[in-house]
């Protein structure tokens, strides 16, 4: 994250056009970081790996896999599950022991043609863990400066809901 | 203990579940001097405290882990159901659309499904009441359904980019198209109980909860008017069993914290919705004669059609459903039919759905999330037919209360995949007229239904068409799991004209006796 688009961040994140709630678990989340507690350390390694495979990320900016790791270690669920996957810790975990040895320390085009075996061989888990990174990369501030999105910033009304009705603070946010 | 903290006691009535089906009874009956009180598993969430973002908002849904089973598994959590005082009216998008006349008689037009024990005209005045109470905005003529008695309450919403991209396309093919009937306030509204409630401000947030009370969920309507009445809101009660004596329910044990409490009343109402009503029933081995327990659950057909466009549409403005139309509410070739709403989204939902429904990953999927402010989409909501093949059940493994976790079985039937495919061709030519790229569809269920039906007869039915149970004559449900079919229309106005419904029934029954 540039000093720049930090900056931009906070100005909008910080300004009256977004409410305290909001603004409190954004603000959160923008330097969000978590100490691994549930993988074990090389597992977490293949994890951080796969991570920056299936949703391209810099991990310094955004702690995609520690998310993963923070929520199955407080127990938290998404309310439901395959009937006959395992409970998500014990999925993701098999899903990991799938990818060839080594794998974190593979070209990033070695690693991506080892992804759709393990996509086949554990659909369940694959297709959560994708759902659950892709989650927490679209949830996180820097994401959403990228991408343009200022919908967070909506203390005052959207009076205009058309397509290419946008505001001021709509037009100016995100990258030029 | 404080007083104002202390349970009741001398209980007529005890509810479990505050959503659509719990909320308005609860208000009906406190209302005509009964006292009352509901359970609920979930807590308060004042609008004031609701955030823009739908990773804080999470615990408006049912997160306690469901079991998903069967050829097309059901995702629960925040695609199904809601916890918290106000149920799942705290996340729902607030389309109100009525039920029209043949959705309750399936079985006498098409041969196959179930007819309702009761007809349209015992829904209307209801229809009626609630559109004015919770103050729907709608058109001043809506072109579907018999003629109405009374006019929706205020304008319309106005049409965000989707809506206006599906006018389009519709009127391309000579599809009629109106604007939605929305719960949500097009002008501002003096709510009994509640106090005023605002314009909805084109936040788009409506299924992470409305933060300005503009959308009529039950915590802001029939709850604040229930404690007007009197009412008592236990909240943070998750009930784990229901207590009898003598073939009769005397009341429900609930888990406050760690605490089990037990509250007593001379009737109870179980409006805990299509999956832990039947649950709870289940564990108790209560109200099943019929067998009837958690078989024919019902979701409604909901497959998504989405693509992107040049405009910048902005999906998180405007209130998400904006424009309808049901000239597909009855198709040669289909039993029951379906709707079709515009769909606006926000971020992370739609982010996750496409990973799920596309399962695209690396540069070609943060490709396309960037596109995120030149999204449209377009969905449909049509009959689910009950089947044997489609039940619930209690499963081996624990949650962490020690309670048998529910397993749901759900697999489409051949009416459901035809739908299917026959939405999903209309809605691509739709988005094919508006220049869409990067189309995708997600096929996809909705809504919990069934699962404790109604009927006439205590052999094939749980309870009778005001929503008593056969078995036990003070044990009354009233929720989603009560719907003998699906209807071709979203849910919940349906359910709160059910719910007061019951309580007319429920207050004639006290008056003869
Ligand atoms: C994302 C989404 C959008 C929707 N949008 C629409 C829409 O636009 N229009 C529409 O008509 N419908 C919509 N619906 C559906 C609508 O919300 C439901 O049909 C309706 O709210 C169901 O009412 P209910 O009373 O059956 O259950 P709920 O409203 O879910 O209420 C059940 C309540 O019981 C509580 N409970 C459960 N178990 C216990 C227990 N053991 N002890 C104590 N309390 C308990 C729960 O916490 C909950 O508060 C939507 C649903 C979803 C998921
Ligand atoms: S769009 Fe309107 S009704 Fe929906 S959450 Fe926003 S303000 Fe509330």
């Amino acid at each position: 994250m540039t000093v720049g688009e930090r900056e931009a961040i906070l100005a909008l994140l910080n300004s009256p056009h977004v409410t305290a709630p909001t603004r409190r678990a954004l603000l959160e989340r923008l330097d969000a970081r978590y100490a691994r507690q549930f993988f074990d350390e090389a597992e977490f390694g293949r994890l951080r790996a796969l991570s920056v495979r299936l949703v391209p990320h810099d991990p310094a900016e955004m702690d995609l896999a520690g998310t993963v790791d923070h929520r199955l270690h407080s127990g938290v669920g998404d309310g439901w599950r395959y009937a006959d996957a395992p409970p998500d810790g014990e999925a993701y975990r098999a899903l990991l022991a799938a990818l060839p040895e080594g794998f974190e320390a593979l070209g990033g085009e070695a690693q991506d043609a080892a992804i759709p075996s393990i996509q086949s061989s554990h659909p369940y888990a694959f297709e959560d863990l994708l759902a659950e990174l892709t989650e927490a990369f679209m949830a996180h501030p820097l994401t959403q400066y990228r991408f343009g999105y200022a919908g967070f910033a909506d203390a005052p009304e959207w009076p205009r809901v058309g397509p290419n009705e946008l505001e001021p603070r709509e037009v100016a946010y995100g990258p030029r | 203990m404080a007083p104002a903290n202390a349970l009741p006691t001398d209980l007529d009535v005890l509810v479990i579940g505050t959503g659509a089906g719990g909320a308005p009874l609860l208000a009906r009956l406190a209302g005509a001097g009964l006292k009352v009180a509901a359970l609920e598993a979930g807590v308060r969430h004042p609008p004031e405290g609701i955030a823009t973002d739908e990773v804080a908002q999470a615990g408006i849904f049912w997160l306690d882990e469901r079991l998903s089973a069967g050829n097309d598994p059901v995702s629960f959590g925040r695609n199904n159901s809601g916890r918290g005082v106000g149920g799942s009216t705290l996340h729902y998008t607030a389309y109100t659309p009525r039920a029209q006349p043949d959705d309750l008689k399936l079985k006498t037009e098409f041969g196959v499904g179930e007819d309702w024990p009761l007809e349209f005209a015992e829904l209307e005045p209801y229809y009626d009441e609630l559109e004015y109470f919770l103050g729907v905005s709608g058109p001043a003529e809506y072109p579907w359904g018999p003629p109405r008695q009374r006019a929706y309450r205020h304008p319309p919403l106005p049409l965000n980019g989707a809506a206006r991209l599906m006018q389009k396309a519709c009127a391309e093919i000579g599809m009629k198209t109106s604007p939605a009937a929305n719960a949500a306030l097009s002008r501002p509204q003096e709510q009994p109980g509640y106090g005023t409630r605002h314009t909805c401000t084109n936040r788009g947030f409506c299924q992470a909860g409305c933060s300005v009370g503009a959308k009529a969920s039950m915590d802001v309507t029939f709850l604040a008017l229930a404690e007007f009445h009197g009412a008592r809101i236990v909240d943070g009660a998750q009930v784990t069993a229901l207590t009898v004596k003598g073939g009769r329910v005397t009341g429900a044990e609930f888990m406050r914290g760690d605490e089990v409490e037990h509250l007593s009343a001379k009737t109870v109402i179980l409006a805990a919705g299509a999956v832990e009503t039947p649950r709870l029933l289940l564990m108790n081995g209560l109200a099943n004669s019929s067998g009837q327990v958690g078989r024919n659950f019902m979701a409604h057909v909901g497959v998504q059609v989405w693509g992107q466009v040049e405009d910048d549409l902005r999906p998180y403005k405007g209130i998400p459903g904006g424009l309808i139309s049901e000239d597909t509410h009855r198709v040669p070739g289909l039993v029951g039919g379906y709707l079709l709403q515009s769909l606006g989204v926000m971020p992370v939902t739609y982010a996750t759905q496409y990973a799920r429904g596309t399962l695209k990953w690396g540069p070609e999927l943060v490709r396309h999330l960037s596109g995120y402010n030149h999204v449209a989409g377009i969905n449909v909501l049509g009959e689910c037919l009950p089947y044997e093949h489609n039940y619930l059940e209690l499963s081996d493994e624990l949650d962490a209360r020690g309670l048998p976790k529910p397993r749901v079985h759900f697999s489409f039937g051949e009416n459901e995949k035809r739908m299917t495919a026959h939405a999903e061709a209309l809605m691509r030519d739709l988005w094919g007229r508006i220049g869409a790229r990067d189309v995708w569809a997600l096929p996809r269920a909705a809504h919990t239904l069934g699962t404790a039906r109604m009927g006439r007869d205590p052999e094939t039915s749980v309870v009778n068409p005001v929503g008593r149970s056969h078995d036990i004559e003070n044990l009354w449900i009233c929720d989603n799991s009560t719907y003998p079919s699906s209807l071709s229309v979203n849910p919940a106005l349906t359910q709160m004209a059910l719910s007061l419904r019951t309580a007319d029934a429920l207050l004639d029954g006290l008056k003869q006796a």
